[in-house]
């Protein structure tokens, strides 16, 4: 078919393969974007944690909005054990959510780099030899930091040196309320190669239903339907045979 | 005024516990900390030297300190608990040490 075939990594998530040529391409930026409680935290939670448990590829979980004691809660309920995965050295949880304390920034002028950020993360995927990294939620930085133009540059460079040996970068981003586009930056979409859409639709009065849509994804055929998704006690699935009856 | 409190405080610190404590958070691609650092050293070049302690932290050989301090930007000057990022104007510096020698006098926060 093709002269060059990607080498691609299972999602860990039932069902998502199947959309998707048989996974994520290796090595590239997936964004996965929604509006609140659409389930981004946990389809990338779950991306490490089958990641580690199913096919022995160590991840790294950076969270900058909830903090692990709750990560770890949540997880335990669909039957997936965080704590234990770290204490095997297959998954390194970083903490960097409001919780922590951090320095009150008091002046920002537009003359800096995330080096910082991207030292933390690269020290931990160094210690585990992380092949899978989520950064949960992207758009948190851009409360915390005004200069968008040195955002945007400094998460291309980011995402870049994370990706760089082929390890497998997912990203999530918060879609507002209101908004139409696919994050606080109207960015993050053109930092990733691949784009995945989660949404909780009011279907009636007293129903909503749960769909996820590729958007894109390089170099693979990818459905461009809408499909059902449902979060169940084993975590999310996906029915790609059932189209979504939002949609 | 709240003198009476005040003195009784500052006779039992010891003196270096009266330094202002500035950490300037870098590292080795920074392209701005070096002039955020001569910024830094001519501000308070201006006072008595025995005024401040100053910490540098390279965050490409101390990422834990980073993570520590939920540094993700740099360069990043801590003075007291308050941080600017950036190569500051003198002016901000200047503003946080008076801040931080403020809180101080009044026994921290
Ligand atoms: N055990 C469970 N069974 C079914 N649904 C669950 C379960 N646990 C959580 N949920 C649902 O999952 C959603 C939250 O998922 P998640 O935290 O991944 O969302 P999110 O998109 O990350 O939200 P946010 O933008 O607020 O971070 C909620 O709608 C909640 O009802
Ligand atoms: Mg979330």
């Amino acid at each position: 078919m093709n002269e060059f075939t990607i080498e691609r990594i299972k999602t860990g998530i039932p069902g998502l393969d199947d959309l998707i040529e048989g996974g994520f391409p290796k090595g590239d930026t997936i964004l996965v974007a929604g509006k609140a409680g659409t389930g981004k935290s946990i389809l990338a939670t779950q991306f490490i944690y089958k990641g580690a448990t199913v096919y022995d590829e160590p991840g790294v979980l950076v969270t900058l909005e909830e903090p692990p004691s709750a990560i770890k809660r949540n997880m335990m309920r669909f039957g997936m054990d965080l704590k234990k995965l770290e204490e095997e050295n297959m998954l390194s949880l970083v903490d960097l959510s409001p919780a922590r304390p951090q320095p009150k920034n008091l002046y920002e002028y537009p003359s800096f780099d995330l080096s910082g950020l991207e030292a933390i993360i690269h020290s931990h995927i160094d210690r585990i030899n992380a092949k899978r990294v989520v950064i949960d939620t992207l758009s948190i930085l851009a409360y915390k930091f005004k200069s968008r133009d040195i955002l945007r540059e400094e998460f291309f460079k980011i995402c870049a040196s994370i990706t760089k040996k082929d390890t497998t970068l997912l990203l999530t981003s918060e879609i507002p309320a209101r908004d139409t586009g696919l994050g606080v930056f109207d960015i993050e979409a053109f930092l990733a190669s691949g784009v995945i859409v989660l949404y909780n639709e009011k279907i009636s009065d007293t129903s909503r239903s749960r769909s996820i849509e590729v958007l894109k994804l390089r170099g693979s055929k990818h459905s461009s339907r809408i499909h059902s998704m449902r979060i169940t006690d084993e975590g999310i699935r996906v029915w790609p045979g059932e189209i979504s009856p939002g949609s | 005024m709240v003198e009476d409190e005040e003195s009784e405080e500052a006779a039992e610190q010891d003196p270096t516990s009266s330094q202002i404590e500035i950490i300037f958070f870098k590292s080795d691609t920074c392209a701005f900390c070096p002039r955020a650092e001569e910024v830094l050293f001519e501000t308070i070049g201006d006072f008595d030297s025995g005024m401040f302690k100053v910490n540098e932290i390279n965050v490409s050989e101390n990422p834990e300190a980073a993570e520590e301090y939920g540094v993700f930007a740099l360069p990043t000057i801590m003075i007291g608990g308050v941080a600017v990022t950036g190569i500051p104007e003198p002016e901000a510096l200047l503003k946080m040490i008076l801040g931080s020698r403020m809180s101080q006098s009044r026994g921290a926060d």
